[in-house]
């Protein structure tokens, strides 16, 4: 990942998406993020961009809980898109229900991007190591 | 010899004698016979005089052949008895006395036989011998006694086995006052004293079951029986019978405690104890059978069947019990069985009837035991539902857990993550940034526990009193006046198509917190091209009350948001008010009240939640 790459963040909360946003462009300050508050408008700004009308992200920061469609719902709809480009997806929860976590399992089965498991809180250190982690 | 006219004389003289008589000559031959004589003997048809007495009476015995030849020798008075047949096998008994016969010189001349017929005597002489034996050997046997007190000559007589019981010496005299103190001091010398002096005065008799103590210092058991004699009127004494019944009472005393014993033993058991008959007629009940029967004696059950106490059906089947314990011989063991009396009360028993045998085998009735386990059967229903209900609020703790963990660590990780921003913030503007956020994480949070606590509220239960029948109507006008200022604003219609009777069992200020929130969310979600139309609806479903709200608003994709309409801030519009948490309390107070929600929508037509309320 590199500082003019592509991130969405797709969560509900704005407290989060603006700590997220000002942590990183504080340690990429040429990182280009949008935010989606919601998974519906996260999936119709995918399909607009498989149609060429915007680029695919690089990275997606997803919420699970969130109104209209959530991060599980986005997931599915996902998974028949198989765009050329593989998307690195890390879900950020503050969840430690199992069920969240065996459901994070059976779809990072089936989905064609690569999925990971992120506990909340988000801390500056683990945002970093996590953008370093997709180079 | 005589002159024959005066012997004509003579013979019809003779004739006439009342007791049989007969003259026989030297010659043993019949020189008269009276005519009493012939008749006794059967002789009218032969001829009699003139005849041998060994040809009249072929069978005599030698003896008297003996004594016939002594009387003409001259011994006098010489007796004898004998036996007589008669032509209807009746058997007679008859004494001679034989004399010899003088004539007016002194010369005996031949014999003259007196005959006496003592048949009666005999027999009655005979009645008394075997009456004699048979009474010594009944005495002996049954230890009777007998005594008698000669009043006239203060005396008294005590038979054999009366000195044997008293175990006196041979030469022991005894009087009414020795007699009365063999009787233990006490109970049995009072009353012997009083029972003596009764019969005399009174004539009264007595029979009483008295103690003794014998010459030998040996305590017996005697029952002394006695009744005063008479005399012309006149009282001369005592007569009585005295048994040694020690043996019997010792015995008798003995079943007597041991029946006690078992008596109170099962008396006292926490156990219905019955015996019945072959018919199921109870014979025998313990007094925790008769307390549940609900009788005061065993006279109100004995004799009587379960069929004067039970249901119909529970006699019936206890009969069909019985049945199979009284003809196979099948005992019956902890079996758990539900009696139900006439008056409806159900009873669990642990009933076990074991078949009674008598001496042949032959089975003459059951004994039943039934151990009253309905309260343990209560508690055992009570821990299972205790169980039910404690597992279910544990899947809800556990539910409630998640969502609480996971929404307050959103606020701490706000929290934390805003405070890490502002250590690193330098400008002002973005400080001043920072801090209304930090500001909005604790409404947030604040928001967040209120909810969580409304939550907690409904879910720890209410007291049963606050269960009241709830006029459906009356609830929703309340829930209009205070939504007023809302519908005025929207527009919106609110139909009451409740019937104005219709009642439910529940919480009055939930059913108004319900009322209010489907009815704000049904304005709040109305379609944007028409004024919102809501119709609430009471109606009876399979016996349960339904309270309807249906709208004709936005409605909701139910295949996509179904399963999460009831969650915790989940919101499926597109509004600045949603909030996530209207329908997960309503669901919370819904369930409270031990009822059901229920949702169906459509849509663009519209949403229709529907409560089902148990009572």
């Amino acid at each position: 990942m590199h500082n003019k790459d592509l991130l969405w963040i797709i969560d509900d909360d704005p407290i989060l998406v603006y700590g997220i946003k000002k942590m990183l462009l504080s340690e990429f300050p040429e990182m280009n993020i949008e935010t989606f508050p919601n998974g519906q408008e996260a999936i119709d700004a995918f399909h607009e961009a498989l149609s060429g009308k915007q680029s695919l992200p690089d990275l997606l920061l997803l919420d699970l809980n969130m109104p209209i469609m959530d991060g599980w719902q986005f997931l599915e709809e996902l998974l028949p898109l198989r765009p050329a480009k593989r998307l690195k997806i890390d879900i950020l929860t503050s969840s430690i229900d199992p069920a969240d976590m065996q459901r994070f399992d059976r779809i990072q089965k089936k989905i064609y991007h690569q999925l990971s498991y992120q506990n909340k809180p988000m801390t500056r250190e683990s945002l970093v190591r996590m953008i370093a982690g997709t180079q | 010899m005589l002159h024959s006219a005066q012997q004509d004389i003579i013979s019809y003289t003779i004739r006439q004698l009342p007791n049989p008589t007969l003259f026989l000559n030297k010659n043993l031959e019949v020189v008269y016979a009276s005519d009493s004589l012939i008749e006794a003997f059967d002789l009218k048809k032969r001829k009699v005089v003139g005849q041998s007495i060994l040809d009249l009476a072929p069978n005599a015995p030698k003896q008297w052949l003996e004594v016939l030849g002594n009387c003409l020798n001259g011994v006098q008075g010489q007796k004898g008895i004998d036996r007589f047949i008669g032509s209807n096998r009746e058997v007679f008994w008859f004494e001679y006395i034989n004399n010899p016969w003088y004539d007016a010189d002194e010369n005996i001349i031949g014999i003259l036989i007196q005959v006496t017929d003592i048949t009666e005597r005999v027999n009655i002489e005979l009645e008394h011998e075997k009456t004699q034996l048979l009474l010594k050997s009944k005495s002996e046997i049954a230890r009777i006694g007998s005594w008698e007190y000669d009043a006239i000559n203060d005396k008294l007589h005590w038979s054999e086995m009366t000195r044997l019981i008293h175990e006196v010496p041979e030469d022991f005299e005894p009087d009414i006052a020795k007699a009365v103190e063999f009787y233990k001091e006490g109970y049995s010398r009072n009353t012997i004293s009083l029972a003596v002096h009764k019969a005399i005065e009174n004539g009264k008799p007595w029979i009483e079951k008295l103690q003794l103590i014998t010459a030998k210092g040996n305590e017996v058991w005697v029952l002394a029986a006695g009744k005063p004699l008479y005399k012309n009127g006149q009282y001369i004494g005592l007569l009585g019978t005295f048994q040694d019944i020690t043996q019997h009472s010792l015995s008798e005393q003995k079943t007597k405690e041991s029946e006690r014993l078992l008596r109170t033993v099962v008396d006292s058991l926490p156990l219905n104890v019955y015996i019945k008959d072959l018919e199921s007629r109870k014979i025998l009940v313990n007094r925790s059978e008769m307390e549940y029967l609900g009788a005061k004696n065993a006279e109100e059950v004995l004799g009587k069947t379960d069929e004067e106490f039970m249901s119909d059906t529970s006699a019936r089947m206890s009969r069909e019990e019985d049945l199979r314990i009284l003809t196979h011989g099948k005992k019956f063991l902890n079996q758990e069985t539900i009696a139900v009396s006439k008056d409806g009360t159900h009873t669990h028993f642990l009933t076990s009837k074991i078949p009674l045998r008598d001496a042949e085998d032959e089975i003459y009735g059951l004994l039943g035991i039934s151990l009253d386990i309905t309260e343990l059967k209560q508690k055992e229903q009570e821990l299972r539902e205790l169980i039910d209900v404690t597992s279910q609020q544990n899947r809800q703790l556990l539910n409630f857990a998640h969502i609480v963990s996971h929404n307050l660590r959103s606020h701490a990780s706000n929290f934390s993550m805003l405070l890490d921003l502002m250590d690193h913030e330098t400008d002002p503007q973005e400080l001043s940034r920072i801090e209304s956020l930090l500001n909005d994480a604790s409404e947030n949070l604040m928001e967040t526990l209120e909810n969580l606590n409304e939550v907690v509220t409904i879910n720890s239960g209410q007291p049963a009193d606050s269960v009241k029948t709830v006029k459906l109507s009356q609830a929703l006008s309340r829930v209009r006046s205070s939504l007023e200022g809302l519908i005025k604003d929207s527009g919106a219609q609110i139909i009451d198509a409740i019937d104005p009777g219709m009642t439910v069992q529940g919480v009055p200020a939930y059913i108004e917190s319900i009322l209010t929130n489907l009815l704000s969310n049904a304005i709040k979600y109305k379609h944007p091209d028409r004024q919102p139309v809501i119709r609430v609806i009471g109606s009876r479903e399979n016996g349960k009350t339904v309270l309807s709200v249906a709208d004709n608003g936005q409605g909701i994709n139910l295949e996509r948001y179904g399963e999460k309409l009831f969650g915790m801030y989940k919101t499926f519009h597109q509004h600045p008010d949603a909030r996530g948490i209207g329908l997960y309390i309503t669901k919370n107070q819904v369930e409270a009240m031990n009822a059901q929600i229920m949702a169906c929508s459509e849509v663009g037509e519209g949403t229709t939640f529907k409560i089902y309320f148990s009572a």
